[in-house]
């Protein structure tokens, strides 16, 4: 019978399948923080959040922006001297907060995520339109009418459809999705 | 009569606790992993009366695909599933009005999170008599 998991095993368990090592094997050397490209506007580094989790910090861990301020750029992992696949711990906090709920209200990554993933199952491409309005209202009014009148510029230009285009063979990519997550009206 | 055991896999170890008081009370001799890998290994033991599955876990839906891999094997698939899922609660995959997948594997049954108590003691005795029966056939 298995212990009750600390947190740190909770962020493994999470990260069972991936292929990078376990946290544990972490050196705090500091070469995630040192590439990470957006580590000015964490408030804690990458490296401090792996000391954190293997800390069982979770209060912490869970309270700041760090995973959700992650590009996915993959540098972190790509230069990890332990071999850490540290874009993917980031993902699996992400996640944990998600299934737990801990993110605050005002939080764009969350809705954005969910939007994302719906226009992705209902039409297999993603379309701006519709995903701007979920993080543009955090903005300032200046960066909201900048942002319209660019988008605005493309769809002359044609580089954004004016409507959501679909893939083609729609229902073989949904059905594949249906295999994936259980989403429902699955045969 | 032995006890009946039961196998929980489920990552939220707050929730196992829950779950697990419910059971142990009702008399039921229940064994925890908490990744879907541990689990399947628990279950490969082939000492466990029913499963209790939860979907979410690992890197995404982890639960489906170990339920997939009990259907796979002969043996496995003839402990009963109970899954026990908040899926639709789950942001990502939050899609209102559809329903979940009615059914993974051949003998399972689904019940959402948060669980009523009496309502799992319910779905877990009549799975269980189920299993019997088609036993003693």
């Amino acid at each position: 019978m298995a212990a009750k998991p600390t947190f740190s095993q909770e962020i493994s368990n999470l990260l069972y399948a991936s292929k990078g090592n376990p946290l544990k094997t972490c050196i705090q050397c500091g070469t995630c923080s040192g590439t990470c490209p957006v580590a000015e506007f964490m408030d804690q580094t990458p490296r401090r959040l792996i000391g954190m989790i293997n800390a069982n910090l979770k209060e912490d861990v869970l309270a700041c922006n760090t995973y959700w301020f992650c590009a996915s750029c993959y540098h972190c992992t790509a230069r990890c001297p332990s071999k850490i696949d540290i874009a993917e711990v980031m993902y699996a906090v992400k996640r944990y907060s998600i299934w737990h709920k801990t993110y605050s209200e005002d939080l764009v990554g969350p809705t954005f995520s969910e939007t994302f993933v719906r226009t992705i199952v209902n039409s297999g491409r993603s379309f701006e339109p519709v995903l701007a309005p979920t993080y543009m209202f955090s903005m300032g009014i200046k960066e909201v009418l900048q942002e319209a009148y660019m988008g605005t510029q493309m769809m002359l230009k044609g580089r954004m459809p004016v409507l959501p285009t679909k893939i083609k063979r729609l229902d073989n990519f949904k059905e594949m999705i249906r295999r994936i997550i259980p989403v429902g009206g699955g045969k | 009569m032995t006890q009946t055991r039961l196998l929980i896999i489920d990552d939220d170890p707050d929730y196992v606790d829950g779950i697990k008081s419910i059971l142990e009370k009702a008399d039921y001799e229940v064994d925890v992993a908490y990744n879907p890998k541990d689990g399947f290994k628990a279950l490969e033991t082939g000492k466990y009366d029913l499963l209790l599955l939860d979907i979410m876990m690992g890197r995404g839906a982890e639960g489906v695909m170990v339920a997939r891999k009990i259907n796979k094997d002969p043996v496995l698939r003839e402990t009963p599933v109970l899954i026990i899922t908040g899926v639709r609660e789950q942001i990502a995959f939050l899609f209102p009005g559809q329903p979940v997948h009615p059914r993974f594997l051949p003998t399972d049954e689904l019940l959402e999170k948060p669980v009523d108590p009496n309502l799992l003691l319910e779905k877990v005795e009549a799975l269980l008599k189920e299993a019997k029966a088609k036993k003693a056939e």
